[in-house]
């Protein structure tokens, strides 16, 4: 007969084969498939020619309240906050046909573009009648349309976003990403060499925020000071911790595709030269101190321009504190490595408390080693999978941590290190 | 404010925790060493290099105007409970409980610092590595709260998850227990530490100090750099005080976050004119400390027994001081030296050089500081005036309008830089003052 023992015992030993026998294969998998829809970093849709819809829809917050928002999704797809990454290659004609499903006039800027085209002449800012400034650049009419165009010229990361009433649109999440790839390749950040990164780490950090009481009285028709505008949510690619560490395309976030894991294997010489790339980017109200445990990150790129002198010296500049201003973008390069090279012939220099004498995390592996697993404390569940580390990386205004009073919410995610290759890892 | 789930119920969710450890009992030996891990354990314990505790306790700030019902804490103890008058505010934060007894240990229970304890840290040359013994003490005022604190050295790079304090990533300290921490820093600079655990809230209550590590050029050097060289430093600590959070954590209340707002800013956990105020205990491998264990109030100022730390800056003139700025508030400040040219050496813990070696440091008057930033600047001191006494020079947080403490006009982060002609004596430690 069975006793729960070997029920468990077996049922176990099913899972880890399980594992084991998927796991080269979904590595494989996800290296080819990295670039194109992959199920942790940055999600492009390619170009050089992208049919939007400035619409309106609901996300989910950390505390499951939802919010009514605008956002920009694919024509003909479904609604999405934030809108999609716009990923171009330099030199690309790049071609935006916005469609415009709101109730008003909308439009869209490029900062750092040059020579933007509004239906085949340049965009213009638009005026009233008495003189005054009605939007930033030529609009499309409520049901109406509108196609932009210009050349990316500079490599970089770079915002699109509403021109039209901003203060309100942008607040409501009209804005989102577009990335230009440069002539270096895909695997650059700019044209220096040493802008370079691994591709299957290129992760997106999008930092907004909300005030429910605007977009209830967009919601609602009614009118709104801005004057009183006080954030109550903070967000991290449109999702609050703890949705910022699922996956891209989780099916619970059926409007929020964009997860914020930054899954990374530990820096080595040979192995694994190439850092990863975060493409912080503030469409928010305030500068945000984006603090990542662990690693620095090497501020290469600013704005679209990579962050160099004028005869090519090297300005970049490591922080572990990266406060980014509103419609900025910083390109920061990161890595991590065991600088002790601990393991289990290689013991960190200390007791280990007993298990009754430590609090253990939710992620944690029960072991101090990379790619080991240790016992839990009795009716503590663990996350982790095949000992892999999980470091922090958050918002260090701490107050904005927090969803309207849920606490550890909003703008934290992890970076998950891999034990290097080759490993148990799913 | 219904609280949905907090860190502290996200700890102790219950779940089958004992599947991996059945599972692996019937594995071949390859794969058991894979997912159990042996228990290391040392021979002998080598003492810690320091030892700190964390738990609640009560510190001073100027009491005009009060911001009723939360300030001044109507708990706040006296006397008659044998602590110094004037404390009205609510906190937690580390103490140095390195060489007390367990009674003296125990006794500093409810008699946390503002800020953390200062302390440094050599750069690693291969066999000096730094060891930090942390104790939960538990809070005195809130028995119903079994938090478990941990430290995290804030920007210490490629540090492994179970030495660097995030909780949810790896392990805490529960209440009464101990755990030792090892520190093998490789990268000079100004860094921060602070309790993870719930960290909005144990930050804001005040469990976090700055750390700064010397280089291996020289204890006078900021950088392994002759560039960065100085004659004396001083800890630059920048942090909030929002009333109605410290009251709601002392009358079991929860405050909504995102009503956040400073009500009281401060530098090295005082606010001005405190921070002109004399130095307590700061050198934390030489701490004094009564017969109890407990902190020895600056001369004059018993309210500032759990204050400690001055920001009077004193110089001579034409010498070099360093000025090791880190900011764990939640907002920016904008620190402005008056009438002073600071030269920027280092931020983050990194030099001002490119990766090509490129000089980046640069001259300002006003350094701009999010929280979570550090900031080194080193400047020369002018030539004396030729009066009476020491030059004064006022080192200010010019975002005005979230500074002020609301009994001193333009107070707060403010405080001063008094050059001599001459005769102030070398620093025994950071902050000292010489004369």
């Amino acid at each position: 007969m069975l006793t729960s023992k070997f029920k468990w015992m077996r049922l176990g030993l099913v899972a880890l084969f399980v594992l084991l026998a998927i796991g080269p294969f979904a590595k494989n998998t996800q290296s080819v498939s990295a670039l194109s829809n992959p199920s942790v970093g940055i999600v492009c849709t390619n170009g050089p020619t992208f049919n939007l819809t400035a619409g309106s829809g609901y996300i989910v917050l950390s505390d499951a309240n939802t919010m009514f928002m605008w956002s920009y999704s694919a024509t003909g797809g479904a609604f999405q906050y934030p809108g999609p990454v716009l990923c171009v290659n330099q030199g690309d004609t790049v071609t935006v046909i916005l469609q415009n499903n709101l109730p008003e006039a909308t439009s869209i800027m490029f900062p750092g573009q040059e020579n933007v085209l509004a239906n085949g002449v340049p965009a213009q800012p638009e005026f009233s009648g008495g003189g005054d400034l009605i939007s930033l650049t030529k609009t499309a009419a409520a049901g109406g349309s509108v196609t932009y165009s210009f050349v990316a010229n500079k490599p970089g990361t770079f915002i699109y976003e509403s021109g039209t009433d901003t203060k309100k649109q942008i607040a409501m999440g009209l804005a989102s990403v577009l990335v230009v790839r440069p002539s270096a390749g895909a695997n650059f950040a700019n044209n220096r060499p040493d802008s370079r990164f691994t591709p299957e780490e290129e992760f997106l950090a999008l930092l907004s925020d909300i005030d429910p009481y605007l977009h209830q009285a967009v919601e609602d028709g009614a009118p709104f000071n801005m004057n009183n505008y006080h954030p109550r949510y903070w967000l991290l690619n449109g999702r609050g911790f703890p949705d910022t560490i699922a996956d891209n395309f989780a099916p619970w976030l059926p409007n929020q595709p964009f997860g914020a894991l930054a899954r990374i294997h530990p820096y080595d010489a040979t192995l694994h030269p190439y850092p990863g790339i975060e493409r912080f980017v503030n469409i928010g109200t305030e500068d945000y101190p984006f603090h990542p445990h662990g690693q620095n990150g090497l501020v290469i790129g600013r704005d679209g321009n990579a962050v160099e002198g004028p005869g090519g010296e090297d300005l970049s500049f490591e922080k572990f504190a990266i406060n980014i201003g509103p419609g900025q973008t910083w390109d920061v390069l990161f890595k991590w490595y065991d600088a002790e090279n601990y393991s289990e012939a290689n013991p960190i220099p200390v007791i280990i408390p007993d298990i009754a004498n430590q609090a253990m995390g939710m992620f944690y592996s029960g072991s101090p080693y990379l790619g080991v697993m240790g016992p839990m404390p009795p009716g503590v569940s663990t996350l982790n999978q095949c000992g892999e580390y999980y470091i922090i990386s958050h918002n260090h205004a701490l107050f904005q941590l927090d969803a309207w009073g849920q606490v550890m919410a909003g703008p934290i995610t992890y970076v998950r290190i891999d034990p290097p290759l080759p490993n148990n890892c799913p | 404010m219904k609280k949905m789930i907090s860190r502290r119920d996200f700890l102790k969710l219950a779940g089958a925790g004992a599947l991996t450890v059945a599972g692996v009992i019937a594995l071949p030996q390859f794969l058991r060493k894979t997912l159990m891990a042996e228990q290391v354990v040392m021979a002998d314990p080598i003492p810690p290099n320091l030892y700190l505790a964390g738990t609640d306790g009560w510190m001073h700030l100027p009491e005009s105007p009060d911001i009723p019902p939360y300030f001044p804490d109507n708990l706040a103890p006296g006397l008659a409970d044998g602590y110094p008058d004037g404390l009205n505010s609510y906190i937690f934060g580390f103490r140095n409980i390195t060489g007390l007894t367990d009674a003296q240990k125990a006794n500093q229970k409810q008699r946390a610092q503002h800020n953390a304890p200062l302390f440094w840290v050599d750069q690693f040359n291969g066999s000096n590595e730094f060891r930090l013994q942390l104790t939960n003490l538990g809070l005195a005022m809130r028995p119903d709260l079994t938090d478990a604190h941990t430290l995290h050295w804030h920007g210490f790079r490629n540090v492994i998850p179970f030495f660097d304090g995030e909780p949810t990533g790896s392990v805490s300290v529960p209440v009464g227990r101990d755990f030792t921490y090892i520190f093998r820093p490789r990268d000079p600079g100004t860094y921060m530490y602070h309790c993870h655990v719930e960290d909005v809230e144990h930050v804001h209550m005040g469990m976090t100090g700055l750390v700064f590590v010397r280089p291996l050029l020289g204890p006078k050097f900021a950088y392994n750099d002759p560039a960065t060289e100085f004659d004396r430093e001083f800890a630059m600590f920048l942090s909030e005080f929002w009333a109605e959070a410290h009251w709601a954590d002392s009358h079991i209340q929860l405050p909504d976050w995102t009503d956040y707002r400073p009500d009281f800013s401060m530098l090295n956990g005082r606010v001005y004119p405190d921070t002109l105020a004399p130095n307590g205990s700061v050198d934390p491998f030489n701490p004094v400390r009564d017969g109890n264990g407990d902190l020895i109030a600056p001369a004059g100022r018993p309210e500032l027994q759990y204050q400690p730390l001055s920001a009077l800056v004193t110089c001579n003139a034409g010498e070099r001081v360093l000025l090791r700025f880190a900011n764990l508030g939640f907002r920016e400040a904008s620190m402005t030296l008056a009438g002073i040219n600071m030269h920027l050496v280092g931020r983050d813990a990194t030099p001002m050089k490119g990766r090509d070696g490129t000089d980046t440091s640069y001259d300002t008057d006003t350094i701009l500081i999010g929280a979570g930033e550090s900031f080194d600047v080193i400047f020369t001191a002018p030539t004396h005036s030729g009066g009476v006494g020491p030059d004064t020079y006022v080192l200010y947080n010019r975002a005005y309008n979230r500074t002020n403490n609301l009994s001193v006009d333009s107070g707060g982060q403010r405080t001063e830089i008094r050059v001599y002609p001459s005769g102030v004596a070398a620093q025994q430690f950071p902050n000292d003052w010489g004369i």
